[in-house]
């Protein structure tokens, strides 16, 4: 029932300007969930809208299974409610006139089932959102968190060929949202859906997709699991918006395979994984997540020594600032003490695994 | 974006055609009865007895008017009665948006209500009420006056009675601008001319009103206009002092022998173009408010504490309302039940004896009376379930479709806008007057000239109720399979309710008080309340008139009061009287 997603080559183009969606390509197995991570205005939401049917791309294919949904270079358009799709909105888009029954009970009527059936299959979605007890509920009695589990269920209902959501719960409040979201995969995974989903929040797309997608200007950037992105990611802007927040400026010196070292500017050696296509004598930037940087020397590669130039205490972590060479970074260390004073002198150690050399910009 | 959005042919044919029909009614409702005043303009002809296939269609006509000196002194005393009235009503509506907004006179919720209601009283009502009052040898005023052996008479049989009722009237247009600018002024500006020294009184003339500005100056111009097109008031107060204004002159000249259609066309045309650009001028400063003073909404505007001198406001607001409601109200009350209106004292007045139905029974036993009432019953359903499900098609086809031609059957439909009630009766008069097939005479002309002459505000109170409700909820029905129609059945229609209910409903009220359109429209098998109530008046029957102006104003009273209870929540308002 739940169907494959091919996008080739999409390009939708608005009024003003540079495109939205710039010549993206990917492929969503069936049952599987495919996050799309971006910061605003990189060109998911329109994306998925385009796969809705609510947006008209101004090129490139969509396929949903084996039927052609969008190919506008050969003047084909299904529209939105042909397409067999369930959708998830930002803003619920629950219907303030119905119940809760009435509101799921809607994408059934006009498709042939008896009446018996149908509330079959409404006690089943409403079953699996947990919400059977307030089934003729008003809608605007219900409160966040359960208006988007109606939505949710209005868009399982109908076993839609592939089901979209849009940022879902970017709406709720920080502790709801921890809670829906890992309910939102088990009830995905639950129901065999296809799923693309769009976010811009890192955590959500680590814990709830089988694989990511990082958009920026249009463009699709990677497309990888959620392991791959945070230790390879593709580029530095990928580096930085899933976390990377040190950026040490040098020059590639030599490369052996993956590998290679790189000088810091200020005369440190760094052996540091390399992008492709970088050969000795280039200038690069090398990120490094905080979280990677270890605070005890351990092995002698990329074992550095550093003074503590602050520390912030955040709880369960602390936040250290570290001289290193020429620069500063930023070390996390988890747990509650914080053994490193101001002014100390500590050596790290940077696994060169975590340590990744792209083209300087 | 995709409400008629299949790019597929079936759908983008669908959605042609859709804006071809729109298209097609607007040009039926607005743009040929426009041009058919314009071909009334040049020529000499009439549609009645020439037809239309004799016309001598030259220029020619319109400079004859234009060149005519009589039209020249009612365009002056037009010019000068809408001018004096404006005057006044911004002295009146500007200390009352002040009173209520920015000090702490007590009782400001109640004299911020009251002072709209001058807004529901249809013209001629008022124009009866002040006769009554103000008429130099019979009005009750001047009754008082000589009673207490006063020397001193009032004539509102005059220009400066004109102004007086405009401005009286039409206050509350005034105060609806400048209120709402002063509730939205960022109150540290004033406090910033404070602190660098300037008094209260400096402060207001120097700050507050020129910040205000666009705003005063935008209810100005909307009042001088409304006031333009107003027949019922310089019809009673300026007749018999032989004033003519345009609106009062365009009749005449449809009701001499023969009657004037073609000069009647070219009058109005002026009247048109001055409203035009008038509305045009409102518009610009309203939509390019230069100074923004507006800063998002979370300040509560500073209240001025007066002090003893709070209770100056009051009697001033006070003044007012009595002036304004109390008083004309008394007026008909006593005019409809005194059994003779001449007052010989003081206890005459309050003698029950003097008091019966009389003139009720008068009233209603004319059937003319329950005829005009039944007509304008239906006339005004007629016009509101045609113009609600117009409003509704074309709100929702500007608003959220991407149909073809979209903004252009907006600009149509707003272009009513500008032409002045009794402008309109003379267009659709020219438009139907010559064709055979029976159409002018009908209710339905008059219906189909009402639902034109509303729809900008019916399309504008919709569009807000429209634009409430979001998009994804319209997008989510798509989603579960539902196309365009079905999803305005089921989510669209249900939840804009309250504001298609509520536009309707103001659609009734503004049909069953209007009189200029009306004027030229109605048939003695067709006539309407607002026709009949000036036929009593021109009649000289002054007891019955009051009688009969009572009767609407609790049909309207009623009415409003149904509309206000619909509209409470949803976006709608009082529109443009008059």
């Amino acid at each position: 029932m739940s169907a494959n997603l091919e996008i080739a080559n999409l390009r939708k183009v608005f009024n003003t300007g540079k495109p939205a969606v710039d010549d993206v390509s990917f492929t969503v197995e069936a049952g599987e969930i495919v996050v799309l991570l971006g910061p605003s205005g990189c060109g998911k939401t329109t994306t998925l809208r385009c796969v809705a049917g609510l947006e008209h791309p101004t090129g490139g294919t969509i396929r949903i299974g084996d039927a052609l949904v969008s190919a506008p270079e050969r003047g084909l358009l299904v529209p939105p409610r042909a397409r067999n799709v369930g959708m998830v909105f930002q803003s619920y888009a629950v219907w303030p006139h119905m119940t809760v029954r009435q509101n799921v009970a809607y994408p059934l009527k006009g498709r042939g089932l008896s009446g018996a059936e149908m509330t079959r299959k409404v006690d089943g979605a409403l079953d699996l959102v947990d919400l059977a007890q307030y089934a003729d509920r008003p809608v605007v009695q219900l409160s966040g968190g359960q208006m988007q589990r109606v939505a949710l269920a209005r868009s399982m209902v109908y076993a839609p060929r592939l089901l979209l959501l849009d940022e879902p719960l970017s709406n709720l409040d920080a502790q709801l949202r921890l809670r829906l979201r890992d309910d939102l995969r088990r009830i995905i995974k639950a129901a065999g859906l296809t799923a693309l989903y769009v976010t811009h929040d890192q955590l959500e797309a680590v814990v709830l997709g089988d694989r990511i997608g990082v958009m920026q200007n249009g463009k699709l950037l990677q497309m990888a699991s959620p392991e791959e992105v945070y230790n390879r990611p593709a580029d530095l802007f990928v580096a930085s918006f899933t976390g990377a927040s040190n950026f040490l400026p040098g020059r590639l010196r030599d490369r052996q395979g993956e590998f290679g070292s790189v000088e810091l500017d200020g005369g440190l050696v760094m052996q540091a994984w390399c992008a492709q296509g970088l050969a000795p004598g280039a200038a690069v930037t090398v990120a490094i997540r905080p979280e990677n940087i270890r605070l005890e020397a351990v092995a002698a590669e990329n074992r550095f020594d550093t003074e503590v130039v602050s520390q912030r205490f955040q709880g369960v972590q602390t936040a250290y600032a570290l001289r290193l060479g020429a620069t500063t970074v930023e070390a996390l260390a988890t747990g509650t003490t914080m053994p490193h004073p101001a002014g100390s002198r500590v050596a790290i150690n940077i696994p060169p695994q975590t340590c990744w050399a792209y083209p300087a910009q | 974006m995709a409400a008629f959005g299949d790019a597929r042919r079936g759908g983008r044919l669908f959605a042609w055609a859709w804006s071809a029909l729109l298209l097609a009614i607007l040009s039926f409702l607005v743009i040929y009865p426009v041009m058919m005043l314009l071909l009334g303009t040049l020529t000499d002809g009439n549609p009645v007895t020439d037809g239309y296939a004799n016309m001598h269609v030259s220029l020619d006509n319109f400079f004859t008017v234009l060149s005519n000196p009589n039209v020249h002194e009612i365009l002056g005393n037009s010019l000068i009665a809408c001018f004096g009235g404006t005057v006044f009503a911004v002295l009146i509506g500007l200390t009352f948006a002040w009173i209520v907004v920015r000090t702490n006179t007590p009782w400001k919720g109640l004299i911020a209500a009251t002072g709209m209601l001058p807004l529901f009283v249809p013209p001629l009502v008022a124009g009866v009420a002040w006769s009554i009052l103000g008429s130099p040898k019979t009005g009750l005023i001047n009754t008082f006056l000589a009673k207490t052996g006063l020397d001193w008479r009032i004539n509102l049989y005059s220009m400066p009675g004109i102004v007086f009722v405009f401005g009286m009237y039409y206050a509350p247009y005034v105060y609806m601008f400048t209120a709402s600018a002063l509730r939205n002024m960022d109150p540290s500006l004033e406090e910033a001319a404070e602190i660098s020294g300037a008094g209260p009184v400096r402060t207001l003339f120097t700050v507050t009103f020129p910040l205000i500005l666009p705003a005063i100056i935008s209810g100005m111009l909307l009042s001088f206009v409304v006031m333009l097109g107003i027949y019922g008031v310089p019809a009673v107060l300026g007749a018999p002092a032989n004033i003519s204004v345009l609106t009062t002159y365009i009749f005449s000249l449809t009701s001499w022998s023969p009657p004037r259609y073609s000069t009647a066309a070219a009058v109005a045309m002026i009247l048109m173009v001055v409203t035009g650009i008038l509305v045009y001028a409102q518009q610009k400063v309203l939509s390019g408010r230069s100074f923004t003073t507006v800063a998002g909404k979370a300040f509560r505007p500073r209240s001025l504490n007066l002090g003893p001198w709070r209770f100056l406001t009051l009697g001033l607001a006070m003044v007012y309302l009595f002036i304004v409601v109390v008083l004309p109200t008394l007026a008909l009350v006593v005019a409809a039940f005194r059994k003779f209106l001449f007052i010989r004292d003081i206890t005459s007045l309050f003698d029950t004896k003097q008091y019966s139905l009389l003139h009720f029974e008068r009233l209603f036993s004319n059937p003319a009376t329950i005829n005009s009432i039944i007509n304008t019953m239906e006339v005004g359903v007629i016009t509101a379930v045609i113009g609600g499900v117009l409003s509704f098609a074309i709100g929702y086809t500007t608003v959220r479709s991407n149909a073809p031609g979209r903004r252009v059957i907006d600009l149509i439909a707003t272009v009513p806008v500008a032409i002045p009630g009794l402008v309109i009766g003379v267009a659709y008069l020219w438009a139907w007057i010559g064709l055979p097939g029976g159409f002018y005479g009908t209710i339905w002309i008059l219906a189909l000239a009402f639902v034109a002459r509303f729809l900008p505000d019916t399309i504008k109170a919709l569009s807000t109720s429209l634009m409430q409700i979001h998009k994804e909820l319209e997008e989510a029905a798509w989603i579960c399979g539902r196309g365009t129609l079905s999803t305005i059945a089921t989510i669209m229609l249900p939840l804009a309710r309250p504001g298609v209910v509520a536009a309707m409903t103001l659609l009734f009220v503004l049909a069953i008080r209007e009189l200029g359109s009306s004027l030229f429209l109605y048939s003695s098998g067709t006539m309407v309340m607002a026709v009949q109530l000036l036929g009593y008046y021109e009649g000289g029957n002054v007891s019955v008139t009051a009688a009969f102006s009572l009767v609407q104003m609790v049909i309207l009273g009623v009415l409003i009061g149904i509309t206000n209870r619909l509209s409470r929540g949803a976006a709608g308002g009082v529109g443009r009287a008059g």
